[in-house]
């Protein structure tokens, strides 16, 4: 079968930040994401996501390495000093490049 | 009755006793836990059921009766935040931007709070006007829109993007859930009135009691899991989230009568300005003041004010509110 190399960013970040990142992702170009509540315990404090409000989500988004680049990079300048949120790349592979 | 009988009574209401249970939930560590769909359910009959039954009694009243009322609570819920501010700000010495944040959440409003107080004044016979949820639903918006308005001013030489983070404010303000669904249930019950009331009665009225007990059961364990976060906003804060409820409370209830409200509604008035908001301040301010630290605003009214205001400060604006009247 043949794939493709592609980059999958995944940002864990609270539920206020939400509006802020998917922003930044549509931003750099990518053409969708996939969105869903986690619970977790970090440097900011045990997350419990007992009500929506303060939740933590976790979004993950599969881009071409140059946009994954750029994303990582906005997400470190604009949002991490301001919101509680990881974000890491990982290497994929996918059978429709032009999907992404 | 006393005010100690009136903590009292407020003290062994169903209501109160399960949020006390589900604060010994979270601070016990039992793994007691709702599901997520519940509290959004549970939060979204309730306000529906207030805002249908406070609608039904805005087209009883006539709006006529309700405006002069309506005004002042919107214009004290822009005035807590101007008064507050300073305080924080030069009392507390804390941040212009967590300054404003936290004088936006307490100018704000907590829905729970209110109907708690309603179902307080049920319980100890004290007539109210009913269509004081049309209060609650006009007090929510204008502290959160002063509040980030206060919070870009002292940041502006930062240089920042107030236009767009107004806007979203503004949004989150007026087109938040919470909000939209209570304004939206108030027109629908304005709009049905007695008639539209007895067709949803079973189901909107009956259960109301239960309900709320069972949501403050969660929202018990939601306050008490925040209770270790007390540590990090220290003395000065503890004692501003009493302290201030109980102020604005008096000037809640002063206001309410200088504008023609009986004792209950007044003391509702009292309420509302001595709530403190939790989801939709907290919501609108992390998006138009990011800056702002979260675990400041939310830990005083939600970890602080709400506890207070549920066990004693509720029962505490109806004994204001009855040396005011007397």
């Amino acid at each position: 079968m043949n794939t493709h190399p592609m980059k999958l960013v995944t940002v864990v970040c609270e539920a206020h930040a939400k509006e802020a990142v998917l922003r930044t992702i549509r931003e750099v170009g990518a053409h969708g994401y996939t969105l869903f509540p986690v619970e977790g315990d970090g440097s900011q404090g045990l997350r419990t996501a007992d009500i929506p409000e303060f939740t933590n989500l976790q979004i993950e988004v599969i881009l071409k390495p140059e946009a994954a680049a750029l994303l990582l990079e906005r997400l470190g300048q604009e949002h991490f000093p301001r919101y509680a949120m990881v974000a890491f790349e990982s290497d994929v592979r996918v059978l429709r490049p032009g999907k992404f | 009755m006393d005010i100690f009988d009136a903590i009292r009574a407020n003290l062994l209401s169903p209501a109160v006793l399960f949020f006390v249970l589900g604060v010994i939930a979270a601070v016990s560590r039992s793994d007691l836990k709702f599901p997520e769909p519940l509290y959004a359910g549970l939060t979204i009959y309730l306000l529906v059921a207030i805002g249908f039954k406070g609608g039904v009694a805005v087209a009883e009243a006539g709006i006529g009766r309700v405006l002069v009322p309506a005004v002042t609570a919107m214009a004290l819920g822009a005035l807590i935040p101007l008064w507050t501010y300073p305080v924080l700000r030069f009392g507390g010495r804390l941040s212009a931007v967590d300054s404003a944040a936290i004088a936006a959440h307490y100018g704000s409003v907590s829905a729970v709070t209110f109907i708690a107080a309603t179902n307080y004044l049920k319980s100890v016979d004290q007539p109210f006007e009913s269509y004081a949820t049309a209060f609650l639903a006009v007090m929510e918006s204008p502290a959160i829109l002063v509040g980030v308005v206060l919070g870009k001013l002292a940041t502006r030489a930062a240089g920042d993007d107030s236009g767009a983070s107004l806007r979203t404010a503004v949004h989150e303000a007026v087109f938040g859930r919470s909000i939209f669904l209570l304004v939206g249930s108030l027109i629908v019950g304005a709009l049905c009135g007695e008639p539209g009331m007895k067709k949803v009665e079973p189901f909107f009225v009956t259960p109301f009691q239960g309900v709320l007990a069972l949501f403050l059961l969660e929202m018990g364990i939601v306050a008490g899991r925040r209770l270790g976060e007390l540590r990090k906003v220290g003395p000065f804060l503890l004692a501003f989230g009493i302290v201030v409820p109980v102020l604005n409370g008096a000037l809640g209830v002063e206001l309410g009568k200088l504008a023609g409200l009986s004792l209950g509604g007044a003391t509702l008035l009292g309420v509302l300005s001595a709530s403190a908001s939790y989801i939709a301040a907290p919501a609108a301010i992390r998006m138009s003041l990011p800056d702002a630290n979260p675990t400041l605003s939310l830990t005083a009214s939600l970890a602080v004010t709400f506890p207070f205001n549920i066990t004693v400060g509720i029962p505490l604006c109806l004994a204001i509110a009855r040396r005011v009247y007397s």
